[in-house]
C-alpha cells in the first residue's frame, strides 16, 4: 500500500495536467495577423431551359416538342481546377459538389484560398471520379444519404433529372433519368473546361470574383441524340443508354462570365 | 494520507467505469480479441481498417445496429433476423428469405464471415465495397425496405444510440459514414479460421483427419479447388456451375450488374467453410442437403450458357463412396469457435 501512495501525487498530477488548463500558462499572445495574400472564388451555376430560367414544377418545351416540367435537377461536380494566366493551377481539394436545384445555396461553390492572381480558366468534370465509386462510406455531399447513391449496383447516380410529360409513355406521365456507371466503355463522368476569354477573375484583397456558368436542361434532352420521352422516359441503370444521356449532358453546362 | 487513498480508489473506480460497456447493453469484451486477423499463410485482405480504425466502442455500436429491428421501416427485422449466428450468419432453413411484411426475396442468404477478403458482395457482386453493403438491406423494399435517412431519423431520438454513438465516435450526432462503419468493424471481425481442418493443417491441438476425411480433402483438391480455393475456399471469381436456370426467379446473376452476355447465370463462388451450417444451399437455396449438392456435381450438367470449362458435362460421376467422403472432409471446414462466439451474438438476449 505504502508503495502506491507513493505515486498518487504524480498520478494526481498527471490526472491534473491532462484534464485542466495549467492556470500558470499565461495566455499566448495573439499572433497579429498576417496580411492576407488569399480570396474566395465563387462559381455560381444558373439554370435554365433554352434562354428561360429553370422554375421548377412548371411547363417547358423540349426540342422534341414535348412538353415537360421539372421536379429535380441534382448532379455533382467534381475535380476543380482553376488555371493562372502563368499556366500554374489551383486544384481543389476534397472537390466534391452536389448541385440541387431545389437548394438554392448548393448552386454556388464558394473556393476558399485561392492565391492573389489573375486566373484565366477553370475545368470540372461533372460526376464523380471512379475512386470515390468504390470507397465505401463517404460524408459530406457524398455521403450516401443524399438519395444520389445506388445500393444494390453500388455506385453514385452522378446526374439525376426527374419531372413529368404528358407526353411521356411512362403509365405515370413520369420522367426519370438516373444517370450513372463509373467505369469502362460506358462511364457518364464529363469533363468541362472553360477560358475566360477577355476578362480574367482577377483575385485580390479586393475582389473575390464570381464566375458564373449556365446550365441549359434542353441540353440535356439533345445533341447527339433528340430524345422522345414517348420511349425515352426512364433510365435507371448504368450502361450503353446511360452513355447516350451522358454524351448529351457533355455540353450542358456553359461559360457566361467573370465578375470582379 | 488515508483520505488521499480513498479518493484513488475512487478514481480509479470511476476510471474504470467509465471505460466499461453498459452491462444492461452487452457484457464487457475481451478488447484485446478485436483485431484485424491475417491468419498465417492467408493472402492480404481487401479491407483493412486503415480509414475506419477498430475500437471496441465501435464493435459495440456496430454490435447493437445489426440486432436492431429500427433499420426496418416496420421496426420488425434486422440484419440478424436473415444472419443467424447459429448457422454462421446465414439464414437456417429459408430458401430464400423473406423481409417485411413476408415478401418473398430472391435470394438465398449466404454466411457472413471473413467478408474482409471478398472484393465484391452478394451472389451477384452488386455491391462493391464492405461499408456500403448494408445499405442494400436497409433499402432494399423487399427485405428491409427503409431510407437509409428515416432510420438515421429514428436513431438520432433514440438515448440509446446517442450514448452508443457518442462513446464509439466522441459525438451523439448520427451520420450515415458512422452508422455504416460501425457496422463494418462488427461484420469485418467475423473470422472464421478455427475449425478442425485448421487445426490439421496448422498442426495444432494433436487434429488429425479421418481416412475418410483425408480421402475427401484430395478428391475435393483435385475436382473442386479451382472454385473452391484454399484457405478462403472460394476464389471469389463469377461462374457457372452448371445449375439451370430458375424459370420463376430468372435471375441473371452478374449479368444482372454488368449487362454481357457472356456474366449471365454467373454467380459468386461462395466459401465453402461452416458448409454444414448454412444450408439451403446455392444463390436460390435450392438444395436442402450437401448430398443434393453432390448429386449436382456428380450427374450429368446440361450444357448451359457460359457453364464453367472445368464443369464435365458428363459430371464428375463421384461414386457413392467419394460423394460420402467429400461431404465428411466439408464437415471438416465447420469452425465451432467462431459459431460458439458471444461476442457477435444478439446483445438483447
Ligand atoms: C430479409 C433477409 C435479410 C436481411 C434483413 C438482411 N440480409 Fe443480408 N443478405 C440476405 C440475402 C438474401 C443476401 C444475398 C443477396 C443477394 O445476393 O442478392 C444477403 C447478403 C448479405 C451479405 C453479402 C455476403 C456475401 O457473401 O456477399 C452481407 C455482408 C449481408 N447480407 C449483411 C447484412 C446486413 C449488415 C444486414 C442488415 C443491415 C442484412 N444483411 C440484412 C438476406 C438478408
Ligand atoms: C467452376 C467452379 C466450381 C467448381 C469446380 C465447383 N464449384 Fe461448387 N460452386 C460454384 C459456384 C459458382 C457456386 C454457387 C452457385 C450458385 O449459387 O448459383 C457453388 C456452390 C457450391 C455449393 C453450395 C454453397 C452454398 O453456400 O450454397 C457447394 C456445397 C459446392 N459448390 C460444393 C462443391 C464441390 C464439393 C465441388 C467439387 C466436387 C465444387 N463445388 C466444384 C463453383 C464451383
Amino acid at each position: 500500500m505504502k508503495n502506491i501512495i507513493k505515486y498518487i501525487p504524480l498520478f494526481l498530477l498527471l490526472t491534473t495536467v491532462s484534464c485542466k488548463k495549467d492556470k500558470k500558462d499565461p495566455e499566448p499572445e495573439p499572433e497579429p495577423t498576417p496580411a492576407a495574400t488569399t480570396n474566395t472564388i465563387k462559381i455560381l451555376f444558373e439554370h435554365t431551359v433554352d434562354t428561360n430560367e429553370l422554375v421548377l414544377n412548371q411547363n417547358y418545351v423540349n426540342p422534341n416538342l414535348d412538353t415537360f416540367k421539372v421536379s429535380t435537377l441534382k448532379y455533382y461536380i467534381s475535380n476543380i481546377v482553376i488555371t493562372k494566366n502563368d499556366n500554374t493551377t489551383f486544384v481543389e481539394p476534397e472537390s466534391y459538389h452536389l448541385i440541387d436545384v431545389s437548394n438554392l445555396s448548393s448552386t454556388t461553390i464558394s473556393i476558399p484560398n485561392l492565391p492573389f492572381a489573375s486566373y484565366k480558366s477553370l475545368s470540372f468534370t461533372l460526376g464523380v471520379d471512379s475512386t470515390r465509386n468504390c470507397s465505401g462510406a463517404q460524408t459530406g455531399d457524398l455521403a450516401q444519404n443524399k438519395g444520389m447513391f445506388w445500393n444494390w449496383s453500388t455506385g453514385y447516380i452522378m446526374f439525376k433529372l426527374e419531372g413529368t410529360s404528358p407526353q411521356s409513355g411512362a403509365s405515370n406521365k413520369s420522367l426519370t433519368y438516373h444517370i450513372g456507371g463509373f467505369g469502362g466503355v460506358n462511364k457518364v463522368q464529363r469533363n468541362f473546361i472553360f477560358n475566360f476569354a477577355s476578362t480574367p477573375a482577377n483575385v485580390s484583397a479586393s475582389v473575390s470574383p464570381v464566375i458564373h456558368m449556365s446550365v441549359d436542361v434542353n441540353e440535356f434532352f439533345k445533341n447527339p441524340t433528340t430524345i422522345n420521352v414517348a420511349t425515352q422516359h426512364t433510365q435507371m441503370s448504368t450502361g450503353a443508354t446511360a452513355k447516350m444521356f451522358a454524351d448529351n449532358y457533355a455540353d450542358m453546362i456553359s461559360f457566361e462570365h467573370v465578375h470582379n | 494520507m488515508n483520505r488521499i487513498a480513498n479518493i484513488f480508489f475512487l478514481l480509479g473506480v470511476l476510471i474504470f467505469a467509465s471505460c466499461k460497456v453498459d452491462p444492461k447493453i452487452i457484457e464487457p469484451l475481451p478488447a484485446d480479441n478485436l483485431v484485424e486477423v491475417i491468419p498465417d499463410g492467408w493472402p492480404q485482405p481487401k479491407y483493412t481498417f486503415s480509414v475506419n480504425t477498430i475500437s471496441e466502442d465501435k464493435f459495440v455500436l456496430g454490435r447493437a445496429l445489426f440486432y436492431e429491428e429500427m433499420l426496418s421501416v416496420d421496426n420488425t427485422i434486422s440484419c440478424g433476423s436473415c444472419h443467424q449466428d447459429f448457422a454462421a450468419f446465414s439464414h437456417s432453413e429459408h430458401k430464400v428469405s423473406h423481409g417485411i411484411y413476408d415478401r418473398q426475396g430472391t435470394r438465398n442468404a449466404p454466411g457472413i464471415f471473413n467478408l474482409t477478403w471478398h472484393p465484391l458482395f452478394m451472389h451477384d457482386g452488386g455491391i462493391n465495397h464492405i461499408e456500403v453493403q448494408p445499405l442494400g438491406p436497409i433499402t432494399n423494399t423487399l427485405e428491409m425496405g427503409a431510407d437509409i435517412n428515416p432510420v438515421i431519423a429514428k436513431l438520432q431520438a433514440s438515448s440509446k444510440y446517442q450514448n452508443l454513438f457518442k462513446k464509439a465516435y466522441g459525438s451523439d450526432t448520427v451520420n450515415s459514414q458512422k452508422l455504416l462503419r460501425a457496422m463494418t468493424v462488427f461484420m469485418g471481425l467475423m473470422y472464421s479460421y478455427n475449425s478442425k481442418f485448421d487445426y490439421y493443417k496448422r498442426n495444432e491441438n494433436n487434429v488429425e483427419l479421418s481416412d475418410a476425411e483425408l480421402r475427401g480433402y484430395s478428391l475435393f483438391t483435385a475436382k473442386c479447388s479451382g472454385c473452391h480455393t484454399e484457405p478462403l475456399f472460394s476464389d471469389f471469381a463469377f461462374r457457372s456451375n452448371g445449375l439451370t436456370v430458375d424459370p420463376f426467379y430468372q435471375d441473371s446473376g452478374r449479368a444482372h450488374i454488368t449487362g454481357l452476355p457472356t456474366d449471365r447465370y454467373k454467380f459468386k463462388t461462395p466459401s465453402l467453410r461452416n458448409i454444414a451450417k448454412t444450408a439451403p444451399y446455392m444463390h436460390d437455396g435450392r438444395y436442402t442437403t450437401l448430398n443434393e449438392c453432390l448429386d449436382h456435381y456428380t450427374n450429368a450438367i446440361p450444357n448451359l450458357t457460359n457453364l464453367d470449362p472445368s464443369i464435365p458435362t458428363n459430371g464428375f460421376q463421384f461414386s457413392a463412396q467419394n460423394k460420402q467422403d467429400i461431404i465428411a472432409f466439408l464437415n471438416t471446414l465447420t469452425d465451432y469457435k467462431f459459431l460458439g462466439d458471444k461476442r457477435f451474438a444478439n446483445p438483447n438476449f
